[in-house]
């Protein structure tokens, strides 16, 4: 089942009178539990890809589709709020609520969603259980590892059940350990959770994770392997 | 959660946001305490003025006010005093005859303002009798062959009637008072003299001591040397109702001391039934009657009932009366308005301040929960929570500060004795009572937590212009 239709989206800037092609004319299908990488040199536009992927900003041209919804068709307000319910975000510099608790960070999107504390609660320890920190539940994330912090952040990412997870280069601030244990629980869960996992990186170890592989050139898409 | 979210954040950098608190509670005590302090002299101000010189309203003859004329008297007491009795709020209400006169004692003359009062009856309205001060003798309790008058204390040190000595009795009292044998010893070259005036007495005594020494025992140096002539004699002349100059010896029944200085040195009680004696005016007439009401709320109505009903008389309220005190009443307010806007604005600017760092320091942060799904409102509704958390944490504890301290303070007062001269020169105690409402506090916090948001208003819409792709950009 497809849950993202990217068609033929291309994303120019205007830099001092230049236009500059971030993204050109790229198309891609998604589909539910793709554990899915997008690699490429750096400027050869994957951050923007994911960008226009998460609505956090808008094609030139072409359609970006999410579970039968066209991005462009979504007002401000409208977009934000779709973003809460259909897409999961893991920053490269984790960028969890430094004032908050582990179990707090976690279930700020389902508060937001107005999720009874009940259910928040289950769905949080169940999520703390599987990224392996339940017992830091109460911890700050200034008092954790940046390994740690990043398994939180997918946990949040995860929290409300979206149709899949934006990972800018979520390995790319950790040791090679850290690193290890991250995607181990990343494919874990995109195992059990049946969630599509679309990343950006250029860390060979999460390349070698991936199930399918797209490689971005000067904003192009010039390969797209699919691994049994 | 979003509550629970922007309380953590107040607290996420400490130090700065406990100086804003800090400087928050600093600006409203000074606000709240100043606010009290004043309110509690004006409060005594309207309340002594009440209470010891014109009460609620005043009935007189039509003009009377404007001539002084003692032969304007009030027409047909008969039918006015029955209305007066009957009117509604009317708590009690009495006579009096006034006229204007000279006061001579053996050293000096005087005018004043002579007034005819039943003792009695007088009590029921005023508080005067109880201003009496202690052993000076009584407020016309002895019944006494001579003419009686209370004069006010500084009448009585203008008139050289009061003295100032270093005696045997002065002595005993600086011991009772616990002064140091060497600061007694300093006032041997005092001893034996006589000071007719109080200024003069200061002086000498002043050039005895160090400065230190005469701020920490001048005062009590003062009242013990004070000394009164329990029954001393004076003369007040005036014209009677057919204009001849009458002049008559009267004795002083006591010293009654007020805050009001100008009041006490214009103003001098008799017995009514003396003076009218004195005037030739018949026993049932009289210049003036001045009702206390039950509330001061209802002063405005049931002067204008009375006005009505008494035709032919003056029917005036103690606002016309005394326009400086209802005057200041008001004005108070609107100084109560501007010390807080002023008070209000620093805090404000001191809020947006703050949280454009804030907003500053957590652009990516801010930018992040946008990104995952946090909408306008409620990124605006953070910011502004913090705001009011902030000024409302630092605009409480003020309070809670302000509360104490004027409790405090309202049940010992607040000692000014060094500017006892000014403020009784003004008509002011010079220990002060601070008081505030509770309404007050109610007012303020509401003030407070509109302060706060309208101070994070542009903050929070700066946060809300951030682009969240900047959260997701690698620094």
């Amino acid at each position: 089942m497809k849950v993202l239709e990217i068609k033929n989206v291309s994303k120019i800037y205007n830099e001092s009178e230049v236009q500059v092609n971030a993204v050109n004319n790229v198309t891609l299908d998604f589909n539910e539990a793709e554990f899915a990488a997008i690699v490429g040199p750096s400027g050869s536009g994957k951050t923007t890809l994911l960008n226009l992927i998460g609505g956090l900003d808008m094609p030139t041209s072409g359609e970006i589709i999410i579970d039968g919804t066209d991005l462009s068709s979504l007002r401000s307000s409208e977009l934000i709020d779709f973003r809460m319910r259909n897409i999961g975000f893991v920053f490269q510099a984790y960028n969890l609520i430094p004032v908050l608790t582990a179990k707090e960070n976690v279930e700020f999107i389902m508060s937001l969603q107005k999720w009874s504390k009940q259910d928040r609660d289950a769905r949080t320890f169940e999520l703390l259980k599987a990224v392996g920190l339940f017992e830091r539940a109460n911890s700050r994330p200034t008092k954790m590892s940046g390994g740690q912090q990043q398994r939180i952040a997918v946990a949040r990412a995860l929290a409300s059940r979206p149709k899949f997870v934006l990972a800018d280069e979520p390995t790319a601030n950790l040791d090679s350990k850290s690193a290890a244990t991250l995607l181990e629980i990343m494919e874990k869960l995109n195992h059990e959770e049946k969630i599509t996992f679309i990343f950006s990186t250029h860390d060979a170890r999460v390349v070698k994770m991936a199930h399918r592989v797209i490689t971005l050139e000067d904003g192009k898409v010039v390969t797209d392997d699919v691994r049994e | 959660m979003i509550w629970k979210t922007a309380w953590k954040n107040v607290w996420r950098n400490k130090v700065r946001s406990l100086v804003v608190i800090t400087s928050v509670t600093v600006g409203i005590f000074a606000g709240v305490f100043s606010i009290a302090l004043m309110n509690g002299l004006i409060a005594q101000r309207v309340n002594d003025a009440l209470d010891q010189e014109i009460s609620h309203i005043q009935i007189t003859g039509k003009d009377f006010r404007i001539n002084n004329d003692a032969a304007i008297v009030v027409e047909n007491p008969g039918n006015v005093l029955p209305v007066i009795a009957s009117e509604n709020g009317v708590a009690a209400f009495v006579e009096r005859t006034m006229i204007t006169g000279m006061i001579s004692s053996a050293y000096k003359s005087t005018g004043v303002q002579i007034i005819g009062i039943d003792p009695q009856k007088e009590k029921q309205v005023f508080t005067l009798n109880t201003k009496l001060i202690s052993g000076t003798g009584d407020y016309f309790e002895k019944e006494s062959r001579f003419n009686l008058a209370l004069v006010g204390e500084d009448l009585a040190k203008d008139l050289n009637l009061v003295r100032f000595s270093i005696d045997s009795s002065a002595i005993v009292k600086l011991k009772k008072d616990n002064i140091p044998a060497g600061v007694i010893e300093k006032l041997e070259p005092l001893k034996g003299r006589k000071f007719s005036g109080e200024k003069q007495f200061i002086k000498e005594m002043k050039s005895l001591f160090a400065s230190g020494e005469a701020a920490k025992y001048g005062q009590l140096i003062r009242k013990a040397a004070w000394s009164f002539k329990v029954g001393a004699r004076i003369t007040l002349t005036f014209l009677d109702r057919d204009n001849n100059q009458v002049s008559a010896v009267f004795r002083i029944t006591g010293l009654y001391d007020i805050a009001n200085s100008v009041y006490e040195k214009s103003t001098i009680f008799v017995k009514s039934t003396d003076l009218k004696k004195l005037m030739g005016m018949p026993e049932s007439s009289f210049n003036q009657i001045i009702i206390k009401t039950s509330k001061l709320e209802q002063v405005d109505q049931i002067t204008g009932d009375l006005a009505e009903k008494l035709k032919g008389t003056e029917v005036i309220s103690w606002k016309k009366l005394a326009p400086d005190l209802a005057m200041m009443t008001d004005m108070v307010q609107q100084f109560y308005l501007v010390f807080g806007v002023i008070i209000l604005a620093a805090l404000a600017f001191g809020i947006i301040n703050t949280m454009l760092m804030v907003v500053l320091e957590r652009t990516r942060e801010l930018g992040m929960l946008t990104a995952i799904g946090m909408n306008k409102r409620k990124v605006f509704s953070m910011i502004m929570l913090e705001s009011v958390f902030l000024s409302l944490t630092g605009g409480i504890t003020g309070m809670i500060l302000s509360y104490l301290f004027v409790s405090l303070s309202a049940h010992t007062g607040i000692d000014m004795s060094q500017y006892a001269q000014g403020f009784g020169a003004l008509g002011y105690s010079a220990i002060v009572y601070p008081q505030i409402s509770a309404g007050f506090f109610v007012v303020v916090t509401i003030l407070i937590i509109i302060t706060g948001i309208i101070s994070s208003v542009y903050p929070a819409f700066k946060a809300l212009k951030l682009n969240p792709i900047e959260a997701i950009r690698t620094e």
